[in-house]
């Protein structure tokens, strides 16, 4: 049995996932992930780096990646690609004056190889701000449609401020995600 | 003494043995049965053993039928191509599928099968993957306006007659035209007051703006500026975030839950915040408290949950210096240097109407 076979049974037994949240600095991808663990999220600092939560879901345990998104440290979400199991992009999706470098960002994400197999949810966020571009909206600007055929994808409004949304996009990434990994279920 | 029988010995001894025996009899039953199903478990893993073969060849052979008919579709694409190039977008699509679900059945078996097969069939997988989006690229003509060929069109208008219009908020990325948001853009030398009344407010942008004074009072959700040359801002207190780009020269009164920097040079921030401050490729920035005042600030910070002084403004990261020694790029504005309380009022006499309905 080779080492990939067992580490495979091993994460198959204890079903975990891992899940990387991405997307511009200002996107609000920290507050969701403190939103989704029922985490104050009123005092949060921009990130500096990444944290790591390990939150149980229905009956999977997720070790969702957040990893800073200012121009500096985008550079170093390459280090965080290996073993992806779904890829989360956060949008600002008030922040209309950087949604071009929001679809430049994405489009080289999905690129990458190594996260060709994860399936990607995107989350237009800020949807309690009034100007907010719906989620239709969105996808037309990151031209979503056009999209590698193979990619299981889905974009879902939410508001990390509120909550609303949230559950709706994890539901759907966990299904997705243990539908092709844990195919014995 | 003489040995008194006890009549009830016997017969207690009698149940005593009976009870061991049922015991041992029941212990009989359970090693038996446990052989056996240690026996049916052993042979049941081996025509395991035995299925898996089986079940690896029969999956090589579904494997490389349906390489084969998708191998033939793909082959099929160029004679469509010639004779009906509208179909060719639904037979690209069925192709695709048809890999995914070669995909899915890969993933199915890659529990049981070797690992060398697990290796080429994703190889396989692969290859067909290219072949296919080959074809596409080849036989499709490409519709999309993707982003770089919008960098290059721009670079090869660089002269324009008038000087390169300095970068809209409205920025078309491909087919969608994204709306403007309420804000102050493009202006010289002006005061711009903005009131915000209500909770229907949401984002606000402040863009473009030369030696201007911008007064916004009131809550609201979020402010973008960038491009200021030589400003004030004073801003009322926002709920969430402020992100600011390329400035210069200005002078900023702000309160929020979180503040971002990025280009700034030679500016002073006063701050109240929920969280740290940031800034990334700025120098000679100078940071020191909120000092903002005008009538009913009480409410509104309390509303931003701003209330009380946090401190935060001296707890700046500097994303271009990640070291435990100060940051060359910011420091405490000096006590001395700082402007006092700034009092600014709802409007100036006489312009109210006009600066009102900016935004409303």
């Amino acid at each position: 049995m080779g080492l990939l076979s067992i580490i495979r049974k091993i994460k198959r037994k204890e079903k975990e996932m891992r899940i990387l949240m991405v997307g511009l600095d200002n996107s609000g991808k920290t507050t969701i992930v403190m939103k989704i663990n029922g985490e104050d999220t009123s005092v949060i600092s921009p990130t500096l780096g990444f944290n790591i939560k390990t939150i149980s879901y229905q009956k999977y345990t997720l070790n969702i990646w957040d990893v800073g998104g200012q121009r500096t440290i985008r550079s170093y979400w390459r280090n965080y690609f290996e073993q992806t199991d779904g890829l989360v992009w956060v949008v600002d999706s008030s922040d209309l004056r950087r949604l071009d470098d929001c679809k430049m960002e994405l489009d080289n994400l999905l690129k990458e190889e190594r996260l060709s197999g994860a399936s990607l949810l995107i989350l237009a966020n800020k949807q309690d701000i009034k100007g907010a571009l719906t989620p239709a909206e969105i996808a037309k600007v990151l031209n979503l449609e056009a999209m590698d055929k193979t990619r299981h994808w889905k974009i879902v409004g939410c508001s990390a401020y509120t909550g609303e949304g949230l559950l709706e996009g994890f539901d759907w990434l966990v299904q997705d995600v243990a539908s092709r990994i844990y195919m014995l279920d | 003494m003489e040995e008194r029988p006890d009549p009830n010995l016997p017969a207690k001894t009698l149940d005593h043995d009976a009870d061991l025996q049922k015991k041992h009899q029941a212990m009989l039953d359970r090693l038996s049965t446990r052989h056996h199903a240690r026996l049916d478990n052993s042979l049941a893993r081996r025509s395991d053993s035995t299925n898996s073969s089986e079940a690896t060849s029969s999956f090589l052979s579904r494997f490389s039928e349906s390489k084969q008919s998708i191998d033939s579709q793909l082959a099929d694409s160029r004679l469509i191509a010639q004779s009906d190039p509208s179909r060719l977008k639904t037979h690209f699509a069925n192709i695709s599928s048809s890999i995914s679900d070669l995909e899915k059945l890969v993933a199915e078996s890659s529990y049981f099968l070797p690992s060398y097969e697990v290796r080429s069939s994703l190889k396989t997988i692969s290859d067909l993957k290219q072949n296919l989006e080959i074809l596409n690229s080849e036989l499709i003509p490409k519709r999309k306006f993707s982003f770089k060929n919008k960098a290059t069109t721009k670079k090869e208008l660089p002269k324009e007659p008038e000087p390169e219009p300095v970068k809209s908020d409205a920025v078309s990325v491909t087919n969608f035209k994204i709306p403007n948001s309420p804000g102050f853009r493009n202006k010289t030398n002006k005061t711009l007051i903005q009131k915000f009344k209500g909770t229907e407010v949401g984002e606000f942008t402040l863009s473009n703006l030369d030696s201007c004074e911008v007064r916004l009072i009131g809550c609201c959700n979020a402010v973008f500026m960038n491009r200021l040359k030589d400003c004030k801002v004073y801003l009322g207190p926002v709920i969430g975030s402020i992100l600011i780009e390329e400035v210069e020269g200005c002078v900023f009164v702000l309160a929020s839950h979180q503040i971002r920097i990025h280009l700034a040079k030679r500016s002073d921030f006063y701050l109240r915040l929920r969280s740290r401050p940031i800034i990334e490729d700025s120098n000679v920035v100078r940071f020191a408290p909120y000092c903002l005042d005008y009538e009913g600030i009480e409410m509104d910070l309390e509303k931003a949950g701003l209330s009380e002084e946090t401190g935060n403004w001296g707890n700046v990261d500097d994303f271009k210096w990640l070291r435990a020694v100060q940051s060359p790029n910011w420091c405490v504005l000096p006590g001395n240097e700082r402007v006092g309380k700034v009092r600014v009022e709802d409007f100036e006499s006489g312009n109210e109407v006009a600066d009102y309905r900016l935004f409303d």
